[in-house]
């Protein structure tokens, strides 16, 4: 476990020369927020109203939870580096160093990400208490629930994403595969929670990855309660472990596969 | 005893082939089309404890993909390698502890950090305690001349100062055999020529076993006392450097400024690489004529200036590739 966290450490180190290039990517964010945040306001009569069990404000700050994870998450770019390295032989190179590859991918882009998730969640927030001028009623232990189950939830995008690239290892380009899976997790966990959805796709969506990945800490970020925390946590573990198997089992496939020639 | 063995080794690569033109590319998405290139057929070597041997031959031999097997990074298809005792396949990360691995094309050093902060890095791989890691640092930053650098970003520094923190990073876990591919490539001559010296150093005071390849004829005459040839897949030679010296040193070359033209068209175990009327360049082949007996026929007294030298290894080891085709 040591080496792992080290390799996160080493990469947030790395990462520190990309502070500013962070800061300005938050525009893009602060736009879309504006954007939904002017939506919300046109579709809610007033503040106090319900739909679908959110008020106004809770759905922004809803938008504002999935958008800090989804942004902060880089998915494009960890599925890109790793079809680049398989379909480059880049990936050999990790073969015969004392760690497991999809640990070191993953330990990686946490640390890669760290930073521009730090960032985001302070610029989020403050953004979200400049437009709702409230914050959610939370204590110091929910806050911190939430924090774990977002930690976990960005740990499940990469492996689902990490899967995704080592596709690459059987087929071409595995990028028609990742824009699937982030219109997935955009239009039905990101803009709109899943209660906005007719009863059957609730169901589905429930056990999908989107209820771990972005609903979950939204969720309990807008309303917590114990009970829907425990499942949640409990339903990132199974997430994890699946997600993890598939990674491996990619991996052992593929990598046997391995064609590399010339020096 | 060996420290690494390797018999009856064969790879195989599936390679697509494609008709040309669009309808050889519609067809090979149809009907797909491959060939099997043999790139390493049946080798079998040995290498002793604290040996420096060069692994050589032209491009598209099989020299990568043997050592990449050797590595576990890539499976065999036939025959059986034993690194340290080891099998590749199967302990490969009991392996990895025991061995480094130096890609010359292939940077593995985070570019944004700082040499030390890379060897804290591959300490902390390497599952090594903080205060070895200290120890070993210290230590290699002696052997390796990185005083001045070590706490420049690597991004920062020259490519001869890289490949030193490169061959540092992989020494950090102590590995008993260090694997390194072409470790001088692009490197100016001064440089080169100091890597090797610290190679050699490194050898000297670890007795680390050390595998190179190379396609710089220097490195592997100043390195290397043992030479392996590899071409087709196959080897086509396994000798001591002083051996291949020895059976392919027997030809001299003689190059003369003369007084008057000489004719040694037709002398036996002569021939003429250049005759520009004055300027006679030959080659002597001392199995059949002494190099003193073919000066005899020069005549010294005709001589205004002379020079004898050996083939260069570059030419012998190219020689050795062509009759081997």
């Amino acid at each position: 476990m040591r080496k792992y966290l080290f390799i996160i450490k080493t990469q947030i180190m790395s990462n520190l020369q990309y502070v500013f290039n962070i800061v300005f990517g938050f525009i893009g964010y602060f736009i879309m927020l504006f954007i939904l945040f002017n939506l919300w306001k046109y579709l809610y009569s007033d503040q106090s109203e319900l739909i679908n069990g959110y008020t106004m404000t809770q759905m922004t700050w809803y938008v504002i939870v999935t958008e800090i994870l989804w942004m902060s998450l880089g998915g494009r770019k960890l599925c890109n580096k790793i079809s680049k390295d398989v379909r480059s032989g880049n990936i050999t190179y990790n073969i015969n160093k004392p760690y497991n590859y999809i640990g070191y991918c993953l330990s990686t882009h946490l640390g890669d990400i760290f930073v521009k998730g730090l960032i985001y969640t302070f610029l989020g927030m403050l953004t979200g208490l400049l437009f709702l001028k409230s914050f959610p009623d939370l204590t110091l232990v929910n806050i911190i629930v939430v924090l774990i189950t977002s930690i976990l939830a960005t740990s499940i995008s990469a492996l689902i994403i990490i899967a995704i690239g080592l596709i690459s290892f059987f087929i071409e380009d595995s990028g028609p595969f990742y824009w699937v899976y982030s219109k997935i997790i955009l239009v039905l966990g990101t803009i709109f929670p899943i209660e906005y959805f007719p009863n059957i796709i609730q169901k589905i969506l429930n056990y999908s990855p989107v209820y771990v990945v972005s609903y979950g800490p939204a969720k309990l970020f807008v309303d917590f309660s114990w009970d829907k925390a425990i499942s949640i946590v409990l339903a990132q573990i199974i997430y994890i472990l699946i997600a993890y198997s598939i990674c491996y089992f990619i991996y052992k496939k593929g990598v046997k596969r391995i064609n590399v020639n010339g020096g | 005893m060996a420290i690494i063995e390797v018999k009856k080794l064969s790879k195989s690569f599936k390679v697509k082939i494609k008709e040309k033109g669009l309808k050889g590319s519609l067809k090979s998405i149809i009907k797909p089309k491959y060939k099997i290139v043999k790139a390493v057929n049946n080798i079998s070597f040995e290498v002793e404890k604290g040996e420096i041997i060069a692994f050589i031959g032209p491009n598209g031999a099989g020299k990568s993909t043997t050592i990449k097997m050797m590595t576990s990074i890539l499976y065999p298809d036939k025959g059986t390698i034993k690194v340290l005792g080891y099998d590749p396949v199967k302990d490969r990360k009991k392996l990895s502890y025991e061995i480094g691995t130096v890609f010359g094309q292939k940077e593995q050093l985070w570019t944004h950090l700082t040499p030390y902060d890379n060897f804290k890095f591959f300490g902390a791989i390497y599952d090594i305690p903080e205060v070895a890691v200290e120890k070993k640092i210290e230590e290699l930053k002696t052997l390796f001349e990185l005083e001045e650098f070590i706490n420049t970003p690597v991004r920062n520094l020259s490519l001869g100062q890289r490949i030193r923190c490169e061959i540092v990073a992989s020494l950090i876990h102590e590995p008993k055999v260090l694997f390194l591919d072409e470790p001088t490539i692009g490197l100016d001559p001064v440089v080169k020529e100091n890597i090797r010296t610290l190679i050699k150093r490194m050898n000297k005071e670890f007795k680390t076993t050390i595998f190179l390849t190379s396609h710089d004829v220097g490195d592997i005459e100043k390195l290397c006392k043992r030479v392996i040839i590899i071409n087709d897949g196959q080897v086509v030679l396994d000798d001591t450097m002083e051996n291949l010296k020895y059976h392919y040193l027997n030809k001299k070359i003689v190059d003369a400024k003369m007084k008057e033209r000489v004719n040694l068209d037709d002398e036996d175990g002569i021939t003429i690489i250049k005759d520009k009327g004055y300027n006679l360049k030959i080659e002597v082949d001392t199995t059949k004529r002494s190099v003193a007996d073919a000066l005899k026929l020069l005549n010294p007294d005709n001589i205004i200036d002379i020079n004898i030298s050996n083939i260069p290894l570059e030419d012998i080891i190219s020689n050795i590739y062509k009759n081997k085709d």
